[in-house]
């Protein structure tokens, strides 16, 4: 019994894993190798005019660049949102304090894809369709990080914000050279998050997005035109493409992804 | 006293634009909804006629919505039992040390790393009925989009490859906080897999179990995208489920009354959910 534990440990994670290994197979796969008898599972002779295919005859590359850029803007402008919000409800009283906080944190219990239909009336009146603003607009605030940052910057003792204030040091030099550097695991983390959320959105950008010149990749990824006439070389390069960077991250960070895992969610 | 006066306003100032996403994109467009469902409305979205509940009712009458929260029900049904015994058993079976256990613990969580629109076109693409890899390999013949038992497996299928990298995650951290000395005496006492599971590991997981199995509700209730990429609610509205609706009815056919009634109704299966998970968590839940 004790035996046959790995062996199905393995079995099982070989055909988690297998979509992934067949995509980036299928990658390289001559237009012959997908209708081939018996069916393969690696090419026949690799090739990558699929990639050049991909990037020649689709706006892989624009959509690409459209994903990156406002899912960085997207996450320097949520980070800094949410760090200024949490410094604020941190080291400084005010009146309201309390029920201001809970009122921004309550947001979590309204699910963002049943707000769609007005949020998109709203970018729409703004005259923000087709903007990066209006892809990012719904993701700036992120309830969840500001509930993280506090926590975290509660363990810093107010005491060394008052004895810096009164040292004549102000509020922005304080966040600079100690709050900032002191929480920075826990920043970049919730920023990795934040990309990653962003970049990944897909019925939002969806939405508000009708010009293919600002169509983002997760869009764009399933209106390449490829899959539609049953050209499946191009489509799963180009999901290649997408997905190795990210790939390769996880399996480098594994260890601290686990650890992060285990620390944030379960609290320990 | 002008310095006075500063610090009394910073906070707010620095607080201002989180609070003003929040009333902007959550809490406006939220009463918003829940007045549109009261209200017949005009094409360019004038309200034209206040008529209470009657958009409720004409909601809960519409073969339609009846199909979609049918379907949204029979797939939270399916799915979070499927997805939490594939991912617990994941985790169960890798919560070793060594360098397979962690292989195998890297090709567990690795769809993660694959994006949502990424992975529903592989999904898209490995089932295709005619070239798909998945009915020439094992000599099929199931019309996965054609068929509404298939479809619906697909999107389950879907689901599980979508949240099984976090779940595994969560579930091994979980696990590998069971203390060893705890183990160890179990061990000692003679306790087989099982017992150890059901009378050490399964109680002290407990919360985690109930988070996932909460969120996993939650996630499947308000299942959108996978449809609309994969199945756009077919064969014959087999696959169409309540978010997808929503977006067909307020977008495609612009009814926006009945596409805010269904948000509402949304709304209202999301907010039980999470109130059962209070309670829940407030009796059932074994902390060390």
């Amino acid at each position: 019994m004790k035996r046959l534990i790995p062996i199905a440990a393995t079995l099982f994670s070989l055909i988690v894993v297998f979509p992934i290994f067949y995509t980036i197979s299928a990658s390289f796969f001559p237009y012959a190798d997908f209708t081939a008898i018996p069916a393969r599972l690696l090419p026949s002779a690799p090739t990558l005019d699929n990639y050049a295919r991909s990037f020649s005859e689709s706006n892989l590359l624009l959509f690409l660049t459209n994903s990156l850029y406002s899912a960085l803007v997207g996450t320097i402008l949520r980070m800094t949102i949410s760090i200024i919000g949490a410094y604020a409800f941190t080291f400084m009283e005010f009146r309201g304090k309390n029920i201001l906080f809970i009122l921004i944190v309550a947001t979590m219990l309204l699910p963002p894809d049943a707000l769609i239909l007005e949020n998109y009336s709203t970018i729409r009146a703004l005259r923000l369709t087709d903007t990066y603003l209006g892809i990012i607009s719904i993701t700036l605030l992120a309830p969840t990080h500001l509930l993280m940052l506090r926590q975290y910057f509660k363990t810093v003792s107010r005491e060394y914000r008052e004895a810096a204030i009164i040292e004549g040091c102000s509020d922005t030099r304080f966040l600079a050279i100690l709050l900032l550097p002191i929480s920075k695991a826990v920043i970049i983390t919730l920023a990795i998050h934040s990309f990653s959320t962003i970049f990944n959105d897909y019925l939002w950008p969806l939405l508000v997005t009708n010009r293919e010149s600002m169509r983002t990749v997760q869009v764009g990824l399933t209106m390449l035109g490829f899959s539609e006439n049953l050209d499946y070389g191009p489509q799963f390069a180009a999901i290649t493409v997408l997905m190795t960077p990210i790939l390769i991250t996880f399996i480098a960070l594994h260890n601290p992804i686990q650890d992060s895992v285990s620390t944030h969610f379960t609290g320990r | 006293m002008k310095q006075h006066y500063h610090s009394r306003i910073k906070p707010y100032l620095l607080i201002t634009p989180a609070l003003l996403l929040a009333v902007l994109f959550s809490y406006r467009p939220f009463i918003l909804t829940l007045i549109n469902s009261l209200h017949t409305i005009s094409l360019s979205g004038k309200h034209l006629s206040f008529i209470g509940l009657e958009n409720y009712r004409r909601l809960f009458a519409n073969p339609s919505f009846q199909a979609s929260l049918s379907n949204t029900l029979r797939f939270t049904l399916f799915f979070v039992p499927t997805n939490i015994i594939i991912c617990l058993s994941a985790a169960l079976l890798t919560n070793r040390s060594g360098k397979l256990a962690t292989l195998n613990q890297i090709f567990f969580f690795l769809p993660m790393a694959v994006g949502l629109s990424s992975s529903m076109m592989i999904i898209k693409m490995m089932f295709n009925p005619s070239i798909g890899i998945i009915n020439r390999l094992f000599g099929l013949n199931v019309q996965w989009f054609n068929n509404r038992h298939a479809a619906m497996a697909l999107l389950v299928i879907a689901g599980v490859g979508l949240d099984i990298g976090l779940d595994f995650l969560l579930f091994s951290a979980a696990l590998r906080n069971v203390p060893t000395d705890l183990l160890e005496v179990a061990q000692i006492e003679g306790a087989n897999g099982r017992q150890t599971f059901r009378y050490l590991q399964g109680p002290l997981i407990s919360s985690t179990l109930l988070f996932v199995v909460v969120t996993n509700i939650k996630d499947a209730m308000l299942i959108s995208s996978p449809v609309m990429i994969l199945t756009e609610g077919g064969p014959f509205r087999s696959t169409q489920t309540l978010v997808y609706q929503m977006y067909l009815d307020g977008f495609k056919s612009g009814n926006y009354a009945m596409g805010s009634t269904i948000a509402t109704v949304v709304f209202l299966l999301t907010f039980s959910v999470l109130l059962l998970l209070m309670r829940l968590e407030r009796r059932r839940v074994y902390y060390q």
